[in-house]
């Protein structure tokens, strides 16, 4: 059974850029879902069997931080694997994404490539 | 490294990663005009330690064969895939200019990405503090990418 990923942007354009960057990286989702902020994105978790979630840090409503806090608070969804994906790659802010459960971070703009890389493992 | 040298490289980095649009930059320069024509301007704030806006100005013919390219689908005028995009672009260059900035990442906030467009605005130049205009052409066309900087 494939996997199925949930890519998590307040930008529709970054959602469609990664979702190309994944097939791009050679990564055979069988469902791409899709959430516009940290507060969506809890709401698939919810209702969806999600083993990967991308995450932007700097959202309306609820922001990727705080989405992460929010989900390692859940024990049904704290074990989903987060990377975040983020213009914002401050060592203080991934820190703190790492510290609330984040596995790991790539930069904006990224290529395929370090998708790959970074997702790869925990696939 | 100056502010255009980091506005140049960020901007051939997401152009060429991104987009797939190969940029050229032109010899930086300071907006003395405020208006814009047929145009979309996409803008994040900076706080913090650090106060500014960092801006990306396209021509509308520019800004749909732009987000044509970035997002693999046909657009023919400004919509919300297009301001999306722009503003996208505007939100990638101002995190390369913060890391360039603030190395830490914690001293300097970005707002959330905004854009303006139409046949005719204007948009205030900076008369003090600092402010860098740098032109790139694209495939015989040509856009701009500001950073104006707060003083205090």
């Amino acid at each position: 059974m494939g996997k199925t990923v949930l890519i998590v942007d307040d930008s529709n354009t970054m959602r469609k850029i990664v979702s190309r960057a994944l097939r791009q990286a050679g990564i055979d989702f069988s469902e791409i879902l899709e959430a516009g902020d940290g507060q969506e994105a809890l709401d698939v978790l919810a209702n969806n069997k999600v083993d990967v979630v991308l995450s932007d840090i700097n959202m309306p409503n609820m922001t990727g931080l705080e989405f992460l806090k929010a989900k390692s608070e859940d024990d049904s969804i704290k074990d989903i694997p987060v990377i975040m994906i983020s213009t914002e790659t401050g060592a203080d802010i991934i820190d703190q994404a790492k510290a609330l459960g984040a596995k790991g971070a790539v930069k904006k703009p990224f290529t395929p490539d370090l998708i790959n890389e970074t997702l790869g493992p925990l696939l | 490294m100056n502010h255009a040298e980091q506005i140049t490289d960020a901007t051939c980095e997401i152009f060429s990663s991104m987009v797939m649009l190969k940029v050229t930059a032109k010899e930086a320069t300071k907006r003395t005009k405020p208006e814009f024509k047929n145009s979309i301007t996409g803008m994040v704030g900076l706080a913090g330690t650090v106060k500014g806006n960092l801006l990306i100005h396209l021509p509308a013919p520019v800004a749909t064969s732009v987000t044509t390219a970035f997002l693999g689908m046909d657009v023919d005028c400004i919509d919300d895939d297009v301001c999306d995009a722009v503003g996208e672009l505007a939100n990638m260059l101002a995190g390369a200019v913060k890391t360039a900035l603030d190395p830490s990442g914690s001293d300097i906030k970005l707002s959330m990405p905004s854009t303006v467009y139409g046949e005719s605005y204007n948009l205030d130049c900076l008369n003090s503090g600092i402010s860098v205009l740098v032109p790139f052409n694209i495939e015989g066309a040509e856009f701009s990418v500001e950073l104006q900087l707060i003083d205090g």
